[in-house]
């Protein structure tokens, strides 16, 4: 193990007095008492609430949409359809570029038309008068088929592609080429190779080769996706909408509205859960439509809308064949990944192609990936986009291969795991990292070392995998306030979706030493907050904390300098602790931060106000890794299968909050757990959305979840705050591997599909 | 659309409130009192963001329409204070990280009251089970389970 670091007893005795301790979220206790607002619980004068029509089908040209019957209804404000919006800049090679359907539908459920009515079961009785007619196009469903030569198209061709948003989620440099020729439903193809494929092949002991489906998922956040606009006389545009990238919203509303930056103004408000759903979707419709009826807006998706028009993760098939010799070495990997886009690009194939091929040192590889549309809807990020699908893959073939050779599953994942300075298939080499130290930390715990007693017992059994995530990057920057009373305000624009607001009092306070009580963290608006990337990529508190940190430091600095002025010191003889800057030596030379607070503030005052500044950007990522354990029962009769115990490991490099951590870390891997066991978006063979509830779509309840026993381990980022790292993603990675491999362990079958639901264990085991 | 008179009592407060029948309890807290702790997740009873305890009962109350309540006893999330003190169900939600993204956890605590009071001393599988209706995303429940358990320690 890595020289620095800390077992998971040492986690939260750090040295400091603030980070590395578990605390509580700075906005507890208005979400407990319900006073948290979130974007449904603004309301404005003069608001109306919108409604909107999807399309009834997959795939079809929209002959003609008559609104004069919806129009009439009593109540009804406006009826909106493409043709009654101004010349606005669409870019129909997008989703985020699209409000709605112009001549040809894509995906059941996009957008056609919209009413508007103050009360809204007016707006929706109103819908059912809206008369669309369609001509029914071919809906190509199978993206295994749609991307044969030959294959019916999803749509016209595309072009101008933008993959802006995926770069906050990864940022990697790689290029995906997107695709050429003959028009197809091929939107992009990814090649990785190093080292001699055949050779490899040629000195492996074991070769296995096997097709791994994942199923269509959805983020599910318990908030459907909520946006409130409203438009002014002077042309200026407000938005208040549950977002994870207040600036990333900004930005692509002034790309396809054309309002300039400084007149659009956009409030993130509390996210109800967002897990990389909720960047930009319902943002420009309701724009648009406050725009064109210069009146408040509101729109909130129901739950049908938000199954059938979000940005769900992708359903994908890979093609994996690995080979090993004797001793548990991998010597060759060669993958072929399909990622179903839905009708527009955006699929996390390149991710899923990194990961396949990016966990295990391997000197042959050869991995192709590609992005195929379908006439589904188009799919958008959830947390680590495109990892789950791929780890479950070669995790599981890591496991086989591993029962061929009889050798231990962990020890042959030990031998292969990368470390700092290993290249990921796109030649880039890993920085430092923690995998081999999430591997033993997973090996002590409870679950891994019950594997025995589980072998005892007919239908049980216990199986691991590992995951990762490399992160995205963006530059940040905070604003350090102090106030006259001595307080201290912080301010950033990154929206708050994980606990991220706490770490920055943590790390303000840690810098002024003061008490967490002193320091108040504000999201601002994307007028007066200083600029963040989008919470997403697991990069909020690895790069705006960092920001903060120097923006404290800054402060501090300024309070010093202010101080050695009065006590005709320098800045080195002075230190600070509880609220005073104090001269060393000295016991009557003291100024409170109220007093400094009062000094920089008061009519006539000598000093300019304390206000530290801190911006960054950086391009050193600092991926994170997880692994995780699980024992499992199957009711051989019904398939059934019970999660009786769970192990998750992450590195965290330095948990600022071990309390937050273990909460990302447990969340993401029940995530993973629903992917694992029961979370599939269904299709008939029009591509109509089957369950589009949260009956029929299962998310993982309490009955299915045991406790989750969280290890957190610490290999220090190098340019992370305090040494933290990425903490979001890695969670949801290994889930679905680490339930196929527990559940191949308890009945010596492999279920090849996820999520393993009871009729594919029935089905594996021959009984269907 | 007609509407009718219902009367509630709403967190101990009487009221009077004209409503349309076809008015759900959740919309007419939400809309009319303007309580708006208690939350829509799914509008079909699927996910228990919209808990509320009626006549000392647990409902989802999209699913109830507003003059089924008619002369109900109503306890929405913001009822939980006592002289502005948290509940205790409360305080063990913040205390041991049981809250997340905050959607789910006014149902939440409102579920886990319901079982405190029917059951003060559940074990797991009661929580479990008795928590089953409701849905959280964030926090994989296990941090939920160790609140239900500071929050019995702590009633009792």
């Amino acid at each position: 193990m890595a020289q620095e670091t800390k077992t998971h007893d040492s986690v939260g005795k750090s040295e400091y007095t603030a980070v590395g301790k578990p605390t509580v979220r700075i906005e507890g206790i208005a979400k407990v008492t319900g006073q948290t607002k979130y974007a449904d619980d603004l309301t404005f004068p003069h608001m109306l609430h919108a409604k909107i029509l999807g399309s009834a089908h997959a795939h079809a040209r929209i002959k003609s949409v008559d609104t004069s019957a919806a129009r009439q209804h009593p109540g009804v404000e406006a009826v909106i359809a493409a043709a009654d919006l101004p010349d606005y800049k669409m870019n129909p090679s997008n989703r985020r570029g699209v409000i709605f359907a112009v001549d040809e539908v894509l995906f059941e459920g996009q957008p056609i038309a919209a009413v508007l009515a103050s009360d809204p079961h007016v707006a929706e009785e109103a819908l059912a008068l809206i008369e669309v007619e369609y001509e029914l196009l071919t809906a190509v469903i199978d993206p295994i088929t749609a991307m044969e030569d030959g294959s019916p198209l999803v749509r016209s061709a595309i072009s101008d592609v933008d993959r802006s948003e995926e770069k906050g989620h990864v940022t990697i440099d790689v290029e995906q080429d997107e695709a050429e020729g003959a028009p197809s439903n091929i939107a992009s193809k990814i090649n990785f190779s190093r080292g001699d494929i055949d050779a490899g092949f040629a000195e492996a002991d074991c070769v296995v080769e096997h097709t791994w489906r994942s199923a269509m998922v959805h983020q599910s956040y318990i908030e459907p996706h909520a946006t409130v606009a409203d438009f002014d006389n002077s042309g200026e545009l407000s938005v208040w909408t549950s977002t994870q990238a207040p600036f990333y919203v900004r930005d692509e509303l002034r790309q396809t509205l054309g309002i300039p930056e400084n007149k659009i103004r956009v409030t993130a408000t509390e996210v109800g859960g967002g897990f990389g759903g909720k960047i930009f979707l319902t943002e420009l419709i309701t724009a648009a439509l406050a725009i064109s009826v210069k009146r408040p807006v509101k729109y909130i998706m129901s739950r049908k809308e938000d199954m059938l028009a979000a940005t769900p993760a992708p359903f994908a098939q890979v093609e994996l064949k690995t080979g090993m010799k004797a001793d548990g070495t991998l010597v060759a990997l060669k993958a072929k990944l399909i990622y179903d886009s839905g009708a527009f690009p955006g699929a996390p194939v390149m991710p899923g192609c990194l990961f396949v091929g990016g966990y295990y040192t391997c000197p042959n590889l050869q991995i192709e990936g590609y992005e195929i549309l379908t006439n589904k809807v188009s799919v958008g990020a959830l947390r680590a986009p495109g990892a789950h699908n791929a780890t479950h893959a070669i995790e599981s073939h890591m496991d086989i291969m591993a029962h061929e050779l009889g050798l231990d599953p962990l020890e042959v994942r030990m031998k292969n795991a990368v470390e700092e300075g290993d290249p990921l298939p796109s030649g880039q080499p890993y920085p430092r990292i923690g995998l081999k130290d999430c591997l033993q930390a997973i090996s002590e715990s409870d679950v891994w070392k019950g594997r025995r007693d589980a072998a005892g017992q007919a239908n049980r059994g216990v199986g691991l995998a590992i995951g990762g995530w490399i992160g995205g990057l963006q530059p940040a920057s905070a604003i350090v306030g102090l106030n006259s009373d001595g307080t201290i305000d912080v301010t950033v624009g990154s929206a708050d979706i994980s606990g991220t607001n706490t770490s920055f009092q943590q790390i303000a306070a840690e810098v002024l030493n003061l008490p967490l009580s002193s320091v108040n963290v504000t999201t601002g608006d994307t007028k007066t907050a200083p600029y963040a990337g989008m919470s997403a990529g697991s990069k909020t508190t690895y790069t705006v904390g960092k920001a903060v940190k120097l923006a404290a430091e800054d402060a501090k600095r300024q309070m010093l300098d202010i101080a050695a002025q009065r006590f005709e010191a320098s800045p080195e003889e002075l230190s600070v602790a509880d609220g005073k800057v104090r001269l060393d030596g000295d016991d009557e030379k003291i100024l409170t931060f109220e007093r400094l607070g009062k000094m920089t503030t008061n009519f006539g005052a000598r000093f300019a106000p304390v206000v530290g500044r801190g911006t960054m950007s950086t391009r050193k990522s600092a991926p994170g890794f997880s692994a995780q354990a699980a024992e499992v029962e199957i009711d051989p009769d019904t398939g059934a299968i019970t999660v009786l115990g769970y192990a998750i490991v992450q590195d965290a490099g330095f948990a600022i909050n071990p309390l937050s951590v273990e909460g990302q870390m447990q969340g993401g891997a029940s995530q993973g757990l629903g992917i694992a066991l029961s979370e599939e978006m269904e299709f008939d063979e029009e591509g109509r959305l089957l369950n589009a509830n949260l009956l029929d779509y299962r998310l993982p309840t309490t009955r299915d979840l045991p406790p989750i026993e969280a290890i957190i381990v610490e290999v220090p980022s190098e340019d992370g705050p305090y040494g933290a790292r990425m903490i979001g993603e890695p969670s949801i990675v290994p889930g679905g591997a680490t339930i196929a491999n527990a559940v191949a362990d308890a009945i010596g079958v492999r279920v090849t599909e996820i999520p393993i639901t009871p009729e594919r264990v029935l089905r594996a085991l021959g009984k269907l | 659309m007609g509407k009718v008179s219902i009367s509630l009592i709403v967190n101990g407060r009487s009221c009077q409130i004209d409503v349309e029948p076809r008015w759900t309890l959740l919309e007419t807290v939400r809309e009319e009192l303007r309580l708006t702790g208690t939350k829509e997740g799914c509008g079909t009873g699927d996910c228990g963001a919209c808990s509320m305890i009626v006549d000392g009962k647990l409902i989802t109350s999209c699913c109830m329409l507003a003059p089924q309540a008619d002369g109900s006893d109503v306890t929405t999330i913001e009822g939980l204070l006592s002289n502005g003190d948290l509940h205790p169900v409360q305080r063990a939600f913040i205390e041991t990280g049981g809250v997340q993204c905050g959607f789910c956890t006014p149902g939440m605590i409102l579920a886990t009251k319901a079982l405190l009071d029917r059951t003060p001393k559940p074990t797991l599988d009661d929580v479990r089970e008795g928590l089953a209706g409701n849905l959280c995303r964030c926090t994989g429940y296990t941090k939920i389970y160790e609140a239900v358990r500071a929050a019995s320690n702590r009633e009792s």
